[in-house]
């Protein structure tokens, strides 16, 4: 029997943002960072974004993330207008719904490898957690490191337990800014298989990268130029609606 | 994870910065100590600096002729010794007058030549007050003498000296002074009485005036005022040039300590400020990643302001015994006079861990705030 929901499109959409723009003032004159980017993602695609620099792909995946305010449009992220929420609420959603990963990995020197992980659980049972941070880092081909500094780790252990950080609290989606960007091939290659897993179990991935190796992983390519999402070079429309996950 | 235990593992991270911060607070915290535990002494040193100048209020009876009494240098009237007691038992006296000593003074001749026999009554301070005697107490059947006696007699500490017809023991031979005290002879008040003839008798009560008259009241009108009310038959001469040489000692002290506290406030907390606002830069990516993990202000600022806390409580601790150190070590070469009644207050403790981590938290607040309100989007799109 057909499952049925009372949910419309939009509510159904792990993403959907609807004219989103994104201006700096500046000394020298107004910079205008997005420029009316409309985009909706199903849940469970892998999408990559891909586009030269300075075209708004970072602003665009904060935005979506909660962390920059637009100056214009909505973000909606599992049905919440994200930008409606006051900012503990916003918090909320973004510890319990979304992981990040960052291309500087962002963990902190002074905690281990473990710790980096705990950090960012929401579970309230310290015991659970810890186990559930140690069995993602034994996923992650992290076991026997748990006790390291990240000082101590290789680029690609790093970015592992970014990873390994992102997914503790089991988010449904991920947003990755240039995650392989400090990574030889080979390491990137493990990152983008290991946020193909979370996808297959699943999640939800944005990947904002430069490579084309995200691309393979990827359901949907979206391109960026000049604060707009623009056709891909093979095709005449804007790759922005969401297709099935 | 909790704020302590990340509080505690940055610290361990950022030694350099946290020890500064630290020893900031350590330093102030240390200083202060120092100069609560020894500003006792220095109290009682700069009184007993003053308490040299001289006694600068002379009560004497009303009626006495004061031609007379700048000429023979004391009065030739007296009072009952009782005076003393009820003058000290005159509610409010020691919020003017303090250190009263009952004293009898009279010419006496002594192997052909006049001395001036004084006989001094132990010192009375307001029992409130707990204020240590000035005055130099004089035991029975001893006599303290001035330097032109004892050259002219040829008398040295130990020897003895008949007055009338009692012996006393020379306790002290006084060095030369340059002034009337040179032909004194100093004894008990008991003694003096005695001696001369006048038992229950004295033409003076000595006196210092309490300096917080000083500020906008004409001092010497307040005096006589409250005298006119508490002793009716006696009038108070101040001896304007100690009074002015004891207010200077004691402001000039006073101001030193007023200027110096806010100033050495001010350095720590800039210092600590500073370092705060460091440690903030050194964590922007830190922060932003907190904000993507979804962590609140709360939790943020209280990352900084704990650490501020932490800071002040072990610099308190810290802080306290070394500034304990200091003042058992170097308060006695400083304050030579009082060194043995410098005394470690328990009590600083308690103030310390109270005033420490307040001041550091305060310090550090601006900072914290610069933290709360750190664009997370500008700190994570640094890469």
């Amino acid at each position: 029997m057909a499952e049925t929901s009372n949910k419309s499109p939009i509510d159904s959409d792990m993403i959907r943002c609807v004219g989103l723009t994104k201006t700096y003032p500046r000394a020298s004159g107004n910079v205008r960072s997005l420029r009316g980017v409309d985009l909706a993602v199903r849940p469970g695609e892998f999408i990559t974004i891909r586009g030269p620099s300075g075209c708004g792909k970072t602003t665009l995946l904060l935005m979506l993330g909660g962390m920059l305010h637009p100056t214009s449009g909505q973000v909606r992220v599992s049905g919440q207008e994200v930008y409606a929420l006051d900012a503990r609420r916003r918090a909320q959603l973004r510890a319990a719904s979304i992981g990040f990963v960052f291309q500087m990995f962002h963990l902190l020197p002074y905690l281990s490898v473990l710790e980096n992980v705990i950090l960012a659980s929401t579970e309230p049972d310290a015991t659970v957690s810890r186990d559930r941070s140690r069995t993602l880092l034994k996923q992650l081909g992290l076991s026997g490191r748990e006790d390291h500094k990240p000082s101590e780790l290789s680029a690609g252990e790093r970015q592992r337990t970014a990873i390994a950080r992102a997914l503790v609290n089991r988010p449904k989606l991920v947003l990755a800014d240039e995650p392989t960007g400090n990574l030889d091939p080979e390491n990137a290659g493990e990152v983008f298989r290991y946020l193909s897993e979370f996808h297959h179990s699943g999640g939800t991935v944005l990947v904002v990268s430069h490579g084309s190796m995200a691309e393979s992983f990827s359901d949907r390519v979206i391109h960026m130029r000049e604060g707009n999402i623009v056709p891909d070079p093979g095709s005449d429309t804007p790759n922005t609606e969401a297709q099935g996950g | 994870m909790g704020t302590l235990s990340l509080i505690l593992k940055e610290a361990c991270h950022r030694k350099v910065n946290f020890a500064m911060s630290l020893m900031a607070v350590m330093v102030t915290v240390a200083l202060f100590i120092t100069y609560l535990t020894t500003a006792e002494a220095s109290k009682r040193e700069t009184t007993r600096v003053t308490r040299d100048i001289g006694f600068n209020l002379r009560i004497i009876p009303r009626e006495t002729d004061m031609d007379r009494f700048w000429t023979d240098g004391f009065s030739e009237l007296t009072m009952p010794e009782e005076t003393i007691r009820k003058f000290a038992d005159y509610e409010g006296v020691f919020m003017s007058y303090n250190h009263l000593v009952a004293v009898l003074q009279q010419r006496f001749a002594l192997l052909g030549r006049d001395v001036i026999l004084t006989g001094l009554s132990p010192t009375i301070t307001a029992a409130k007050q707990k204020k240590q005697a000035m005055g130099f107490e004089i035991e029975e059947g001893t006599v303290h003498i001035g330097f032109q006696v004892a050259e002219r007699l040829k008398l040295r500490k130990g020897d003895s000296l008949q007055l009338g017809d009692r012996a006393f023991s020379i306790v002290r031979a006084m060095v030369e002074s340059g002034t009337e005290e040179d032909i004194r002879v100093y004894a008990r008040l008991s003694d003096v009485q005695q001696v001369l003839g006048m038992e229950g008798r004295i033409n003076e009560i000595k006196a210092i005036d309490c300096l917080c008259l000083t500020a906008d009241q004409d001092p010497l009108k307040v005096l006589r005022a409250e005298l006119d009310k508490a002793l009716p038959e006696a009038r108070v001469i101040q001896m304007r040039t100690i009074a002015d040489a004891r207010a200077k000692q004691r402001q000039t002290a006073e101001r030193y300590f007023a200027f110096m506290s806010p100033l050495l406030l001010v350095v720590c907390a800039g210092w600590v400020c500073v370092l705060a606002v460091l440690n903030v830069r050194d964590r922007r990516s830190e922060i932003g990643l907190l904000r993507a993990l979804g962590h609140g202000s709360a939790r943020i600022a209280g990352l900084f302001l704990g650490r501020a806390l932490l800071i002040g409580i072990v610099a308190a601790v810290a802080g306290y015994g070394i500034g304990a150190v200091l003042a058992l070590n170097v308060g006695p070469e400083i304050f030579k006079v009082t060194a043995k009644a410098i005394q470690l207050e328990g009590g600083l403790l308690g103030w310390a861990l109270l005033v420490a981590p307040a001041f550091s938290a305060m310090a550090t607040f601006i900072p914290a705030m610069l933290a709360v309100t750190l664009d997370p989007a500008t700190t994570l799109r640094a890469d």
